[in-house]
C-alpha cells in the first residue's frame, strides 16, 4: 500500500505536466479551456465511482450490521461530495470561458448539482440520528436509494434535452473522440485521480474509526476534527 | 517561462504541499492505530 501511496507523487506529477504541455488544444474551444477535460471529467467520474461504493458498503452494512462498513460508507459519501463540488466549479470556470456565464442552468450541469444536493442531504441525515445502531441502518438504505438515482441524475437526465455540454467520453459514436497524447493523458488522469479517492477514502474511514472508538488520530479533540474533515 | 508551464508549474507545488500533508495525516493515523 505504501508503494502505491508513493506511486501517486510522480503519477499525478506527471500528469499534471501532461495535462498543461503536452497535447494541443482541441479543437472547437476557445483557447486552452478544453484542458480542463484532464481535471474536471476524472472529478465527476471519481465524485461517481465515491458514490457507487457508497452503495456497496450501505448494502454490506444492512447485510451484516458493521460499523467499520458504515464507517466506509459515509466516508465515500464525503469524499464523493468533495469531488463532485470540484466537478462542478472546474465545469464552472469552463461554462465562463466558453458560454460568458459561470452557471447556465444546462441539463448536466443542473442534474449533477441535484446528485450533490442528494448526497448532501445523507451527511444531514446521519447527524440527525443519535443512536448509532439506528443511524446505520437508515444511513444505508438512504445510500442505497441515492444510488439508484445517480445513474439516472449522471447518464439520463443530461441527455434528454438539448445540452451546452461538449460531448462526453460515453457519446452515440460509441468510441473515445481523441487524439493519442490527449487520450494518454486523460486515462492517466483518470486513473490517479482514483488512487486519491482510495488514499482520501482510507484517511477519511480510518479516522472516523479511531474517533468513533474513541481514540482521537491528532491526540485532542480540535485535531480530530481537523484530521475528520479529509 | 510561458504561461502554461507556469500553471503547470504551480498546479505541480500544490500537489507536492497536498502529497506531503496526506502523507503525514497518514501516518498520524497509522501511529494512534498502533498504538490502540
Amino acid at each position: 500500500m505504501k508503494i502505491l501511496k508513493l506511486l501517486l507523487l510522480p503519477a499525478m506529477g506527471a500528469t499534471i505536466a501532461g495535462a498543461f504541455l503536452w497535447p494541443e488544444p482541441a479543437a472547437g474551444f476557445l483557447g486552452e479551456s478544453s484542458r480542463i477535460v484532464f481535471f474536471h471529467v476524472p472529478c465527476a467520474w471519481t465524485a461517481s465511482l465515491a458514490f457507487l461504493v457508497a452503495a456497496g458498503y450501505s448494502a454490506a452494512v444492512l447485510v451484516r450490521g458493521k460499523a467499520w462498513h458504515d464507517d466506509l460508507a459515509a466516508s465515500a459519501v464525503r469524499v464523493g461530495l468533495l469531488f463532485a463540488a470540484l466537478a462542478l466549479v472546474t465545469g464552472s470556470l469552463f461554462a465562463k470561458i466558453m458560454w460568458g456565464s459561470y452557471w447556465n442552468w444546462d441539463p448536466r450541469e443542473s442534474s449533477f448539482l441535484l446528485l450533490l444536493f442528494l448526497y448532501a442531504a445523507y451527511l444531514f441525515l446521519r447527524t440527525a440520528i443519535e443512536d448509532p445502531a439506528r443511524r446505520r441502518r437508515i444511513a444505508a438504505a438512504y445510500a442505497l436509494f441515492a444510488a439508484v438515482l445517480m445513474p439516472f441524475l449522471v447518464f439520463v437526465a443530461p441527455r434528454v434535452t438539448q445540452s451546452l455540454h461538449p460531448q462526453t467520453v460515453i457519446n452515440p459514436e460509441g468510441r473515445v473522440l481523441m487524439d493519442t497524447p490527449t487520450k494518454t493523458v486523460f486515462f492517466a488522469s483518470l486513473a490517479t485521480f482514483t488512487g486519491l479517492f482510495l488514499w482520501f477514502l482510507s484517511l477519511d474511514a480510518r479516522s472516523a474509526r479511531l474517533q468513533r472508538e474513541g481514540t482521537s488520530p491528532a491526540g485532542n479533540a480540535e485535531g480530530a476534527r481537523r484530521v475528520a474533515v479529509i | 517561462m510561458n504561461s502554461l508551464a507556469f500553471l503547470a508549474a504551480v498546479n505541480l507545488v500544490i500537489w507536492v504541499g497536498l502529497f506531503a500533508y496526506l502523507w503525514r495525516i497518514d501516518r498520524r493515523i497509522s501511529r494512534r492505530e498502533r498504538e490502540r
